[in-house]
């Protein structure tokens, strides 16, 4: 389904911040996108969802390069943007509509979709925001607001759900029930954490970005958590000393 | 010790551009700055005119009607303040450019505190504003129209007043629980 090739990135007067990362993704795939802040998560999300443009290297989506020439065509554009869609990680960037009901609706109404209002009701109502459906977004709390930034884009029926730090502001009632709801969902999914424990539950294969901001590792969950120099190297993992009274010793310890 | 003899220099600056009350002056100095500014000074044009073009429009064209309406309409006052905003900001472009501000301020460790603040923010400010622009490129499957916009300018205006007020809020608490108010 999305392939990059060696792909780097550096922003303007900055260090790189995605360096010479090859990986693909089928579909129906959920992968989970680990690293430590600042690896360069968020930036190769970016890049997934067209939003900027690599550098160096190439980027594929169902074999058609994504380039802002690319982009340029309409019907193609139209096409990938209701395809591969992004939930930011602070829901409140996405939200400027009057209700959620026009929130969700949003992407709908330009895609001309006809049972809009049919749904608007289905994807509010699997979210569980269907009694919110004509308050403000910007009276919701922090969960909330993310429940209908998901609606908004699981509406379009996307090929492609990019999450971005899906867990980082939700307490832990939320978060149980988001992983429970990504699990049943049939669609290819790209998510990011720096989270090592929560890593597992987003997805079956995992991408390790190290603080180099290079790929050093694409598999397993279980092969991961076997490889402590890896774990190490990426700062998913500290040596922690753990103090008691008497005794005092090192080990691995996940700081999540 | 050069950064604080440019941050003087650049004050005194600032404060004879504001009492200056002439075209002639005023254009003398943005040839000046620019000429100071060496290679970059076509940057630092480019950079002030986009600062400024917002609010210079909005001044310019309700100036232009209210005094046109009152029959006192002055294309030199115009030229005027226009030419004050651009040699104000390119010369605060250029002392950035060429000064570190935290050296600049070095002298004074409570200037230098709320210099750390006011940057920290406004770096705050900057990654929230494109993931503002990026969610809307994002959600944009077909051109975007004027509704849509206004709407989310509109959206983006009150989460940043609602954010600074907040900040400001917690700055302040902090600033305070520093012993920073204390006398």
């Amino acid at each position: 389904m999305i392939e990059l090739e060696r792909v780097s990135y550096h922003y303007p007067e900055s260090e790189p911040a995605l360096k010479e990362v090859s990986f693909s993704v089928a579909q129906n795939e959920h992968v989970v996108l680990l690293g430590a802040n600042g690896c360069g998560k968020t930036t190769l999300l970016r890049i997934l969802n067209g939003l900027i443009f690599p550098q160096q290297g190439a980027y594929r989506y169902e074999s058609e390069p994504v380039t802002p020439r690319r982009l340029r065509d309409k019907s193609w554009s139209r096409r990938f943007r209701s395809e591969v869609v992004l939930l930011f990680q602070h829901p409140e960037a996405m939200l400027f509509n009057p209700t959620v009901y026009d929130e969700i609706a949003y992407g709908l109404r330009q895609l001309g979709v006809d049972d809009l209002h049919g749904r608007v009701r289905c994807w509010a109502d699997r979210l569980g925001v269907e009694q919110q459906l004509q308050r403000p977004p910007l009276h919701l709390s922090g969960g909330e607001k993310q429940k209908v930034c998901l609606a908004a884009l699981l509406a379009l029926e996307p090929q492609l759900l990019l999450l971005d730090e899906p867990t980082a502001n939700l307490d832990p009632r939320s978060t149980g029930w988001l992983i429970d709801f990504l699990q049943d969902l049939r669609v290819t999914t790209v998510a990011t954490t720096h989270n090592l424990s929560l890593a597992g539950e987003l997805g079956d294969r995992v991408l390790v970005l190290s603080e180099e901001h290079e790929l050093i590792f694409d598999g397993r969950m279980e092969d991961l958590l076997g490889d402590e120099e890896k774990l190490l190297a990426a700062n998913l993992v500290h040596s922690h000393r753990h103090g008691s009274s008497r005794d005092k010793r090192f080990h691995v310890h996940d700081w999540s | 010790m050069t950064a604080r003899i440019a941050l003087l220099a650049y004050l005194a600056a600032i404060v004879l551009g504001t009492t200056v009350h002439a075209i002639g002056p005023l254009a003398l100095g943005l040839a000046l700055v620019l000429a100071l500014a060496g290679r970059e000074w076509l940057r630092i044009l480019r950079r002030a005119c986009v600062a400024i073009l917002l609010f210079n429009v909005v001044i310019t064209l309700s100036y232009g009607i209210i005094s046109t309406l009152q029959g006192s309409f002055s294309l030199e006052f115009v030229a005027l303040v226009n030419l004050r905003v651009l040699l104000l900001t390119c010369l605060t472009f250029l002392f950035v450019f060429r000064v570190n501000p935290f050296d600049a301020l070095a002298f004074s460790r409570s200037l230098t505190f709320l210099f750390t603040l006011a940057y920290s923010q406004s770096m705050a400010f900057k990654q929230a504003l494109e993931d503002f622009r990026l969610a809307f490129k994002s959600r944009r499957i077909e051109p975007v129209g004027l509704r849509d916009r206004y709407r989310h300018s509109a959206r983006m205006g009150a989460y940043f007043l609602d954010k600074s007020l907040h900040q400001a809020g917690e700055i302040t608490q902090a600033m305070r629980s520093r012993g920073f108010f204390d006398d």
